[in-house]
């Protein structure tokens, strides 16, 4: 992984939240430009779109905005940063691209919650596992 | 024992000489470990301080001393301390009370004392020799020393005669972790042998499915013998050849056909005798051991599942004096591979084809509620499983009862079961209490394959106090003294007439105790049956304030707790005008009753007979993942403990009925083992009293009078196969290799 340790350089410490932020967006601007040859690489465009892969990068961001400490900003820009060198190099396969940021975290159940309105705590769990 | 006094005065010096010495020796001298030099070579503290202390240490084991007349009572000292027992306790016992644990391979406090491995040498004062405390009785006054140098020697060198033919194979011994030989010569072996001739070796023998043999780990303490002739009652092994030849075997290559032949594998203190099964599968320290209760019959034996990741490996008994003492059956060690097999794992609904398709739980659900509210509420059926837990039972009664229907009932207890005297149903003397009875009539039970541990302490009761038993019923060989009275009721009723000779035997007893097999509750005539034993036992006066020895011998886990809830059908024939039938672990309903046009939910963990039927399987967990509260046939209740997790997408028993309870619209008012629990509690608060034995309140002499006519037919066995009784041990393939091997008439 030669490759890696060359993009991956690790960047001396934020002096301030607005620094760190600074960085984030940075960040994030870069992956948007280059959402439209990842696409290209993987082959992606017919499952998603550049806005639906915009957005999920954007929420993998915000699923970090209440963290203020600057060191773990830092780190945690740092292994997106690696996340995305791997991607753009080609280092992951189309099904990681798409088990990952098209399809999502939520897994492939579309269980918009329609059918277990009503139900019991008990039951909602009992759906999911022996255990509660 | 003259020749190691001897070799011991001739070492002792030299060794403590050497010791002192310690340069160039050139040959390698057996020596007692260095403190027991130095300790030999300063002066020993006087013994006996006036007046002696009592023991600091507390009695090994938690052992408690019972005192039968106080008078009895004598004093001895170990290691300087005074400790009362009673008269006739031996040395070694003594010593335990004293809290000193003594090496032993040949004493087990349940079975005949040998006396043949002299690992138990200890020094008593003003005595030649050392001597093997199992076999000496303790006397007023006697000085026992534990620690001394003497006794260690004699401790060293057994262990050294010991390990003499032992093979080295404690790599690929099962035995190894939990083996008394290497405990004890790690604790009290020298830490080199003499040894230099070849070893020798013994055939192994073939003792059936169920029990490895390596004899050539034999240490021939005999204790395996002693327990097939005292406690399981098959002559079956015993000791050939003298001195070095001497060997343990059938006599003839013949199996060991008892039921109770797995425990040999528990008291063989080396690895001679290991389980078959479990052969090479694990190691005992990666074990994750689960204290729970066995269900494969209603005695309720007390086990520990040894568990590593999803899968049982083993079982093991735990000590519990009121029920199964140290003692397993078969059946319940050896029933654990059947957990692993015919497992139902995902909800399935058959389809137009015949063909089970597997579906969601949610869409299983809304199947079945919406079959249930389409059926009128007297169609609705629900039948209990034998293996079912309490918990289980009460949300099945009240789901049914909140549908409307009051047809729920469990399987073995009839079609008119009489739950309203609790004495009717449960064994009034207790288990334990069998032992003070003198005289047995065991009326329609074979207790040998019906309840093995019961039988067990039916053989120690006639062994002890040469009780009398007579049998009524089809001919077979329990493995004590009995007569056998009659096949049928016309016994019963020339006893209840005072006709038959046994009837003086009855009249004569201090303690009778009369036992009745829950096959009964089968018979059409079973009020009638037990009207004529009610005569029996009022003429015998079994039943008095301070005895009752009226026994009825429950056959399955759940019978018990399921009179105790109240889970009695409204009526005998409602299964054959059933349009929806809920069986909740029921394998040995007959289904052809069951109309056809029927819907059949079959909730369980295995897929056996029933699933054939079903229209619908809801998978459920196994007693071995499921905490459950389970009533054995005296009327303790226990409860098990989850050992592994639940299979594939099953759940507990309870949350499945309490689920479809709410997709049903009649939503039960308990979501935790706990709420379950405090309605338990109102329904019989006894089921909530773990571990202890709740006798019934009113005896059976309240019992209106019955003018049933009673039929003549003989008495049928209730089990035929004592290894396949219900869904899991139908599933082992163990169990099959034993009905093969060992039923083989
Ligand atoms: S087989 Fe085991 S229990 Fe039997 S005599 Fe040998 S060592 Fe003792
Ligand atoms: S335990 Fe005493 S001789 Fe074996």
């Amino acid at each position: 992984m030669s490759f890696t340790r060359r993009a991956v350089k690790v960047p001396p410490n934020s002096a301030s939240l607005e620094e760190a932020r600074h960085r984030v967006i940075d960040f994030f601007k870069t992956a948007c430009r280059s959402i439209p040859s990842i696409i290209d690489i993987y082959n992606l465009d017919e499952v998603a779109t550049v806005a639906e892969l915009r957005s999920s990068v954007a929420a993998q961001i915000r699923k970090n905005s209440h963290i203020t400490n600057i060191k773990v900003i830092d780190m945690l820009l740092l292994k997106g940063v690696e996340e995305f060198n791997n991607i753009v190099e080609h280092a992951k396969q189309r099904h990681h691209i798409i088990g990952q940021y098209v399809v999502g975290q939520k897994g492939l159940v579309l269980d918009s919650g329609t059918k277990d309105q009503g139900d019991s705590n008990f039951l909602k769990n009992f759906y999911n596992s022996n255990y509660f | 024992m003259g020749l190691g006094m001897l070799a011991s005065r001739v070492i002792r010096p030299t060794a403590a000489k050497l010791s002192r010495s310690s340069s160039l020796h050139f040959i390698r001298p057996i020596v007692s470990t260095p403190e027991t030099s130095s300790a030999q070579s300063q002066p020993q503290p006087d013994p006996t301080p006036d007046p002696p202390p009592p023991s600091p240490r507390p009695p090994v084991g938690g052992a408690r001393v019972h005192f039968p007349n106080p008078e009895d009572a004598i004093e001895v000292f170990v290691d300087g301390y005074s400790v009362k027992v009673p008269k006739g306790m031996t040395v070694l016992q003594a010593c335990e009370i004293a809290g000193v644990d003594i090496p032993r391979f040949c004493y087990h406090s349940r079975l005949s004392i040998a006396g043949n491995c002299r690992m138990c040498l200890v020094e008593v004062e003003k005595t030649p020799k050392p001597v093997a405390s199992c076999a000496m009785p303790a006397l007023p006054g006697m000085k026992i020393k534990t620690d001394t140098p003497l006794a260690k020697k004699a401790r060293e060198g057994v262990m050294e005669f010991l390990l003499m033919n032992h093979p080295l194979d404690c790599p690929i011994c099962d035995q190894g972790g939990e083996c008394d030989l290497q405990d004890q010569s790690m604790a009290f072996g020298s830490d080199r042998g003499r040894f230099t001739e070849v070893k020798r070796a013994v055939v192994d023998k073939n003792l059936g499915p169920l029990v490895k043999t390596v004899m050539t780990r034999c240490i021939q303490c005999t204790r395996c013998v002693r327990f097939a002739t005292e406690v399981a009652g098959v002559q079956d092994l015993g000791m050939l050849g003298r001195g070095s030849g001497e060997e343990i075997g059938t006599y003839v290559e013949k199996l060991m056909t008892s039921e109770l032949s797995g425990n040999v594998i528990d008291i063989c203190p080396v690895g001679a005798l290991t389980s078959k099964p479990f052969a090479f599968k694990a190691r005992n320290w990666e074990l994750k051991g689960t204290e729970s209760i066995d269900v494969t019959d209603a005695v309720g034996s007390n086990i520990r599942i040894d568990s590593r990741g999803p899968e049982v490996l083993r079982i093991l008994p735990r000590l519990n004096e009121d029920i199964n003492e140290e003692w397993i059956s078969d059946k319940t060690r050896f029933c654990y591979d059947g957990l692993k097999r015919q497992r139902l794992n995902d909800p399935m609904i058959r389809g137009a084809d015949g063909r089970f398709k597997t579906v969601s739980w949610r869409d299983a659900l809304a199947v079945v509620a919406e079959v249930a509210l389409q059926v009128k509420p007297e169609e609705i059926v629900g039948i209990a499983g034998q293996l079912s837990d309490a918990e289980s039972m009460m949300a099945l009664k009240d789901f049914l009862n909140r549908m409307g229907s009051n047809n729920v009932w469990c399987e073995g207890n009839g079609p008119n079961p009489d739950a309203d005297l609790r004495s009717g149903y449960i064994m009034n003397s207790g288990i334990a209490g069998l032992e003070k009875a003198d005289v047995f009539l065991l009326v329609g039970t074979q207790p040998r394959v019906e309840a093995a541990m019961v039988n067990a302490r039916i053989r120690k009761t006639v062994r002890a106090n040469q009780a009398k038993v007579g049998y009524i019923g089809p001919a077979m060989d329990l493995n004590y003294d009995h007569q056998h009275l009659g096949t049928g009721p016309k016994t019963l009723i020339e006893l209840a007439e005072g006709r038959h000779p046994f009837c003086s035997a009855l009249a004569n007893a201090k303690n009778p105790a009369i036992i009745v097999g829950a096959g009964l509750f089968e018979r059409e005539d079973k009020d009638a049956i037990f009207s004529v034993v009610e005569t029996i036992a009022k003429n015998a006066k079994v039943v008095r304030p301070d005895w009752n020895g009226f026994n009825v011998l429950l056959l399955k886990a759940a019978q018990a707790a399921a009179l105790d809830l109240g889970l009695v059908p409204e009526s005998a024939n409602s299964i054959e005008s059933a349009k929806f039938v809920y069986l909740m672990g029921a394998d040995d309903v007959n289904m052809e009753k069951v109309p056809s046009d029927a819907f059949v939910v079959y909730q369980g963990h295995h897929g056996d007979q029933s699933v054939y039927r079903a229209n619908i399987i809801l998978p459920a967990a196994a007693f071995s993942e499921k905490e459950g509260i389970y009533e054995n046939t005296e009327g303790c209740s226990q409860q098990t403990l989850p050992a592994v997790p639940t299979v594939g997408d099953a759940r507990d028993d309870w949350k499945i009925i309490r689920a479809l309870s709410e997709v049903a619209g009649v939503r039960l008012p308990y979501d935790s083992v706990g709420a379950i629990r405090a309605r338990i509690r109102t329904v019989a608060p006894n089921l909530l009293n773990m571990d202890e034995r709740e006798p019934a309140t009113f005896s059976a002499s309240l019992k209106p009078d019955c003018s049933q006519k009673m039929s003549l037919t003989d008495f049928r066995p209730a089990i035929d196969n004592f290894y396949m009784t219900d869904s899991i041990t139908r599933a082992s393939k163990i169990m099959a290799q034993c009905s093969a091997t060992l039923l083989k008439k």
